[in-house]
């Protein structure tokens, strides 16, 4: 990036120094030891990426397995329990063991880079958060519970095999891994000495995502412990045929389970407030509007849970009608984010290479879907409308899938090209990138429409087995080809990195320096204020 | 919801809001990505979309409160609280039944105490309200043709109401709440009595009715 340039993305995140952006093989360096105890941020990031990445693969191993069996009504060839089974693993290693992490990991990277840090402040607990994670996924793994990532209470008491305590105990690891990782972010974040209004925008992002992380998760742990108490006969406070109650049970996992969703979106959101001006090459529209988006995102997201359980009861109470007001009003700060990405783009030219470059293409497909997802939730959040159609039919896997997989997994894809030189010292393959793009943007964006036209059929999740409706069984058919399309664009994106580590074109400088250079940096002024 | 049957005039509004929301904001981005002349907003831009937000979510959560009240107009305080499992003293409806949720299925009472698994049988047009209960497990309860949907917890009750179609069928209700291993069996049917029973083109989703008689 020449120096102009630099001094445009600079400018936008208000940093005192230049991150030195040179890249490395970092990989082709490191032992295999170094790279799993190593206290050396990058490597902890590469880490967790790598485990990552192997999370998703096995997790889409599972949907691709129940997707063929969904492809046509009746029972093929996976009968209820292993379908349940794999549907458990599927949205339990996609939540807590890929899109979480992923999005963390690559923060990992990012903020002491950005921040001007030599490291990872207190990096024990980031070791921490993934051998935890790593040993809830082995038990999640062996114990095969067939609960759902949701575990509903009285439900999951009654489910499961004899290795089903395996499931219990994985979520009370999965709860520990995300405080660890909270107390690593919120530990570097802190160590920042500049001003809040100074801190780059990646440290705002992992502030937020780190106090939801720390405020949030104990209570994940908490209801673990009590399912697993339950289970074992030593409680009965969920457990209805012993007094226990299942509202208690909503009530206390969804505290946590709705500001968790935002815990792979805040990341991704720092992701694109951080690679946007690089690769435009001038500063953000407005970072006063990121603050004020990030302090409304923080504050709603736990004054929106109810909403996941507002059919069970009705809206004549002020307590829910003010979780229905919250969960309508935080489509602003959402809302506010994508409006700033999008006035960035709009105040200046965006250059060919800019077009052409594969980050910046992932990072389009990633607003694209989070206006694709985001919207429904004017819908979501009425009770009205969600005991209408919406309530645990297809239309909620299309909404977060389109927030997780089109918005989330996609920035950190984003992220992802755009490390990988730091990481090999190499180029990925264009080409090969490219096809992954577009087979993505197809593929995702088919895969949501077709569970929101699922979701309006009333199709319910979680079913083996279906009637034979047209409106249902033609939609599952290609729901399952747009599947093999999300996991064939994830293979050639794998191949690409394998491949690309030993045969790629080696880069000794800034591989990013000609993206946003004909641009020109921009004035760094503010918008006018109104 | 008030209606009870068919896509309401407030359900397609909401609709229609969030498409438009949806279809400004992608051309929005296709405007800066494709569209050649520049500019830089200003925070004028950005209040007056979050000033229409606002009123937006007012406007929604106002006409979600007011479609949810109307509707349980006919509902009496102690079945919204879900106390009341009394079968005798419903005169609003033209029928009352009592649906016992459980682990895979469902058993529909009627104020004669006749049980009947798997379907319930009513006239076209009528006024029936639903006391639905749980005694094992969270379960859900969905009518697609009613658009109605509902979710009862282990030792609550919910009450719903819908009109019955006119025409006569089969109608699926089915849980959509994940209820353990059995949970995609559990179905059962509203059965509309007259001389036409069944519709099974299934060519859209009010023809939910006479599939899987």
């Amino acid at each position: 990036m020449t120096a102009s340039t630099r001094s445009g993305a600079v400018q936008a995140e208000d940093v005192t120094k230049v991150p030195d952006w040179t890249p490395e093989d970092l990989l082709g360096k490191t032992t295999f030891r170094a790279l799993l105890f190593s206290d050396d941020y990058r490597l902890i990031a590469l880490k967790g990426i790598l485990a990552a990445l192997m999370m998703v693969g096995l997790a889409g191993v599972a949907a691709l397995t129940f997707r063929v069996e969904l492809a046509a009504p009746g029972i093929q060839y996976l009968s209820p329990r292993p379908y349940i089974g794999l549907v458990t693993l599927h949205g339990m290693l996609m939540v807590f063991g890929f899109v979480i992490p992923l999005a963390i990991s690559v923060g990992y990277y990012m903020l002491p880079k950005l921040l001007q840090l030599e490291r990872l402040e207190w990096s024990w607990a980031a070791h921490g958060s993934f051998w935890t994670l790593l040993l809830a996924a082995l038990l999640l793994i062996i114990g095969r519970p067939d609960f759902t990532w949701t575990f509903y209470a009285p439900m999951s008491l009654r489910v499961g095999g004899d290795l089903v305590w395996m499931g219990y105990l994985a979520i009370i690891l999965v709860g520990i891994s995300e405080f660890l990782a909270g107390l690593t972010l919120i530990r570097t974040v802190l160590a920042w000495k500049g001003t809040m209004r100074d801190l780059p925008l990646m440290g705002w992002a992992m502030g937020t995502e780190a106090i939801l992380l720390l405020v949030s998760t104990p209570m994940l742990c908490l209801v673990g412990f009590l399912v697993l108490t339950d289970w074992a006969g030593l409680t009965a406070v969920y457990d209805t045929a012993r007094g226990g109650s299942a509202v208690t049970f909503l009530w206390m996992f969804w505290f946590y389970g709705h500001p968790a969703v935002y815990l792979p979106l805040i990341p991704t959101i720092g992701v694109l407030y951080t690679l946007l001006p690089r690769f435009l090459g001038r500063p953000l529209w407005s970072k006063t509007s990121a603050h004020i988006a990030f302090i409304l995102l923080l504050v709603l997201s736990f004054g929106v849970f109810h909403h996941h359980f507002q059919a069970n009861v009705t809206v004549h109470t002020w307590v829910q009608r003010t979780f229905q007001f919250i969960t309508l009003m935080i489509m602003i700060p959402s809302t506010m984010h994508v409006f700033n990405w999008i006035a960035s783009l709009w105040q200046g030219p965006i250059p060919a290479s800019v077009r052409a470059a594969i980050p910046f293409k992932f990072m389009m497909g990633a607003i694209f879907m989070i206006i694709v997802g985001g919207v429904p939730g004017f819908l979501n959040g009425q009770i009205s409308v969600d005991t209408s159609f919406i309530h645990n039919t297809y239309w909620l896997p299309g909404h977060f899938h389109a927030m997780f997989l089109g918005f989330c997994v996609q920035a950190a894809v984003a992220g992802i090209y755009y490390l990988y030189p730091y990481f090999t010292g190499r180029r990925y393959n264009q080409t090969l990138a490219n096809i992954h793009f577009w087979l993505w943007q197809f593929a995702i964006f088919a895969q949501i429409m077709l569970m929101y036209a699922l979701g309006m059929a009333f199709f319910p999740r979680w079913v083996v087995d279906y009637l034979p409706l047209s409106e249902w069984s033609q939609p599952q058919a290609w729901l399952t080809v747009a599947g093999f399309g999300v996991g064939l664009g994830f293979l050639i994106f794998i191949v690409n990195l394998l491949v690309s580590a030993r045969s790629g074109e080696v880069v000794t400088s800034d591989p990013w320096a000609d993206s946003g250079s004909a641009a020109g940096a921009e004035p760094a002024a503010e918008p006018q204020r109104s | 919801m008030q209606q009870a049957l068919g896509l309401s005039g407030d359900l397609a509004m909401m609709f229609a809001i969030m498409v438009a929301l949806g279809i400004a904001g992608i051309v929005a981005l296709m405007m800066a990505l494709f569209w050649p002349p520049r500019w830089r907003m200003t925070y004028r831009v950005e209040v007056v979309g979050v000033l229409v937000l606002v009123a937006l979510g007012v406007f929604a959560d106002l006409n979600s409160a007011s479609t949810f009240n109307a509707y349980e107009e006919g509902l009496s305080n102690e079945e919204l609280s879900g106390t009341s499992i009394d079968l005798a003293n419903q005169t609003e409806f033209d029928r009352v039944i009592t649906v016992f949720a459980y682990q895979w299925g469902f058993l529909f009472l009627d104020e004669q105490g006749r049980a009947s698994r798997s379907a319930t049988t009513v006239k076209p047009g009528e006024r029936i309200l639903f006391k639905i209960l749980s005694n094992d497990v969270i379960h859900g309860f969905n009518i697609p043709a009613a658009r109605l949907i509902t979710e009862v917890d282990p030792g609550g009750m919910r009450a719903v109401w819908i009109r019955a179609p006119d025409e006569p069928g089969k109608y699926l209700i089915q849980c959509v709440d994940y209820c353990g291993l059995g949970h995609h069996q559990m179905k059962a049917w509203l059965v509309v009595e007259g001389e036409s029973e069944d519709h099974a083109d299934g060519g859209g989703m009010d023809d939910m009715q006479g599939q899987g008689s």
